[in-house]
């Protein structure tokens, strides 16, 4: 579903990417690991369409990210970092905007914001400022975004940085039920949560590739570790 | 279609979640509302003085230009300057919308709240006619006309270049700045007058460039000059093309 190849992305003179390149086969739910800087907010928004490569390529089911940009984000639903959210409008006001912005018809428009509301509990607050709302509900009106046009890739920036430990496990239990339907990619600096929701990791450091397979194949090639013992070997922050 | 209908939609209701939408509104109200008493004034004078053109109190006047200057900045500032602040810029350039339409949508939705801004100035035509006790107009309806049909597109011209700035910059503040002295170009020539000969080339600079003058000279005496039109329409078309350039110029970075 999501093909990476040879991807690098400058900013000026710095290189962000430096030659990454995966494969997400359909209906995986991959766990994208690595220090802050690493550049998996780059390569992420470079797959959602935010940021251009410098060089490589990127695909999501076969659309070119890059020539054809369009049909390649109707495919995804992305989830920001930080989750960047209008203030001045209410929840459902909110995510009726964004499926008009997604091109969804009316009646597909009023069925997708019941069952997105439904499926992140977003029901208690669909009248509520978006503004008003606490940083888990945010969260959640993001998620509901990501999910309003059923794409088949949900590509998710850190979707539990900054909640408390009862939301990261409702999100976490989240993201495995939505695993069932859609291919996803996820980042994260919780390593728990990869072991917990992810099929396999990717682990990138200073833009590049270190360790890409499954959880099981990852963990036997470093002789039976722990995620975090390998992450920490491979970031090369041994000594801290 | 359905995408740019939608961002239209939203950033015209945005001027009402806001109090800039009013506080514009009541201001451009309140200087339109007085400068339409003083030219009812003019019209109702007795004897030999009164006025031959009243829309040239209301639109040929400096007065309402200095006024003017502020009020398409402050429309334009918020459009993406606010979203680049915020960072929704990026939730929106990840929607399946071409950036031609990003700015099709937004500039539309302040055009469309520029026209809200001149909607209740038609009130005041009953008021004319008012004047005479068969209700027959005893103006000259066409000058009227023409002066809307300058007012509309002097205000895109200015609204495309807000948008410009809007796009270049984060802070709204500096946006309404930036396009307040931008759009000074078109407005101050007219208060700085040369030497006013009418051949020299400063004087045909100045009127080719100075909106108040049209107003003065050619509008609000019911005539459409297409010079000035075609100005106004390609510094809007320009402005926006620059637009839908800095939008792209963003994801290279």
């Amino acid at each position: 579903m999501i093909v990476v190849q040879d991807l690098f992305k400058y900013y000026g003179e710095y290189p962000a990417v430096r030659g990454i390149s995966f494969e997400v086969p359909k209906g995986r739910v991959v766990g994208f690991l690595g220090p802050n800087g690493a550049g998996k907010s780059t390569t992420m928004r470079i797959l959602a369409g935010f940021l251009t490569a410098t060089s490589g390529k990127a695909s999501i089911d076969g659309r070119d990210v890059f020539w054809d940009p369009i049909e390649a984000r109707r495919r995804i639903g992305y989830m920001p970092e930080s989750c960047p959210l209008y203030g001045d409008m209410r929840v459902t006001e909110y995510l009726k905007f964004r499926a008009g912005l997604k091109g969804l018809g009316w009646s597909t428009r009023r069925k997708r914001l019941e069952y997105v509301l439904e499926r992140c509990w977003l029901k208690d607050v669909k009248s509520q400022l978006v503004g008003t709302l606490s940083k888990g509900y945010r969260q959640r009106v993001g998620l509901a975004d990501a999910l309003l046009a059923d794409p088949p890739v949900l590509i998710l920036d850190e979707p539990t940085a900054g909640l408390d430990p009862t939301q990261i496990r409702e999100t976490r239990k989240l993201i495995r039920e939505l695993g069932q339907q859609h291919t996803m990619l996820l980042s994260t600096h919780i390593l728990s949560e990869v072991e917990a929701a992810c099929d396999s990791v990717i682990i990138i450091y200073q833009g590049q590739v270190v360790a890409d397979g499954s959880l099981a194949a990852v963990r036997e090639r470093y002789g039976n570790q722990n995620l975090e013992d390998i992450f920490i070997r491979l970031t090369g922050q041994e000594g801290i | 279609m359905r995408p740019t209908l939608s961002l239209i939609q939203r950033e015209f209701t945005a001027y009402f979640f806001s109090p800039i939408g009013f506080v514009t509104l009541a201001v451009f109200l309140l200087v339109t509302g007085r400068l339409f008493g003083l030219a009812l004034g003019l019209l109702t004078e007795p004897g030999p003085r009164g006025t031959e053109f009243p829309m040239q109190t209301l639109l040929g006047d400096e007065k309402f230009w200095l006024v003017f200057l502020f009020i398409p900045p402050l429309l334009t500032m918020r459009l993406l300057a606010e979203e680049r602040g915020t960072g929704t810029l990026e939730s929106l350039m990840t929607a399946p919308i071409r950036d031609w339409q990003v700015v099709a949508g937004k500039y539309l939705a302040c055009l469309l709240f520029y026209v809200v801004l001149w909607l209740p100035t038609l009130a005041y035509l009953p008021v004319l006619l008012d004047l005479d006790a068969n209700w027959k107009p005893r103006i000259d309806p066409w000058p009227v006309v023409t002066s809307y049909v300058g007012a509309f597109f002097a205000g895109a011209m200015f609204l495309a270049i807000g948008l410009y700035v809007s796009s270049l910059v984060k802070s709204q503040l500096v946006a309404a700045m930036i396009a307040m002295i931008l759009s000074l170009v078109f407005v101050v020539a007219a208060f700085w007058r040369p030497e006013y000969d009418a051949g020299s080339l400063t004087t045909r600079i100045v009127y080719f460039l100075s909106v108040p003058e049209h107003f003065r000279r050619d509008f609000t005496r019911g005539i459409v000059d297409t010079r000035h039109l075609t100005l106004y329409g390609s510094i809007t078309l320009l402005c926006l093309f620059l637009t839908v350039r800095s939008l792209e110029a963003r994801r290279l970075r």
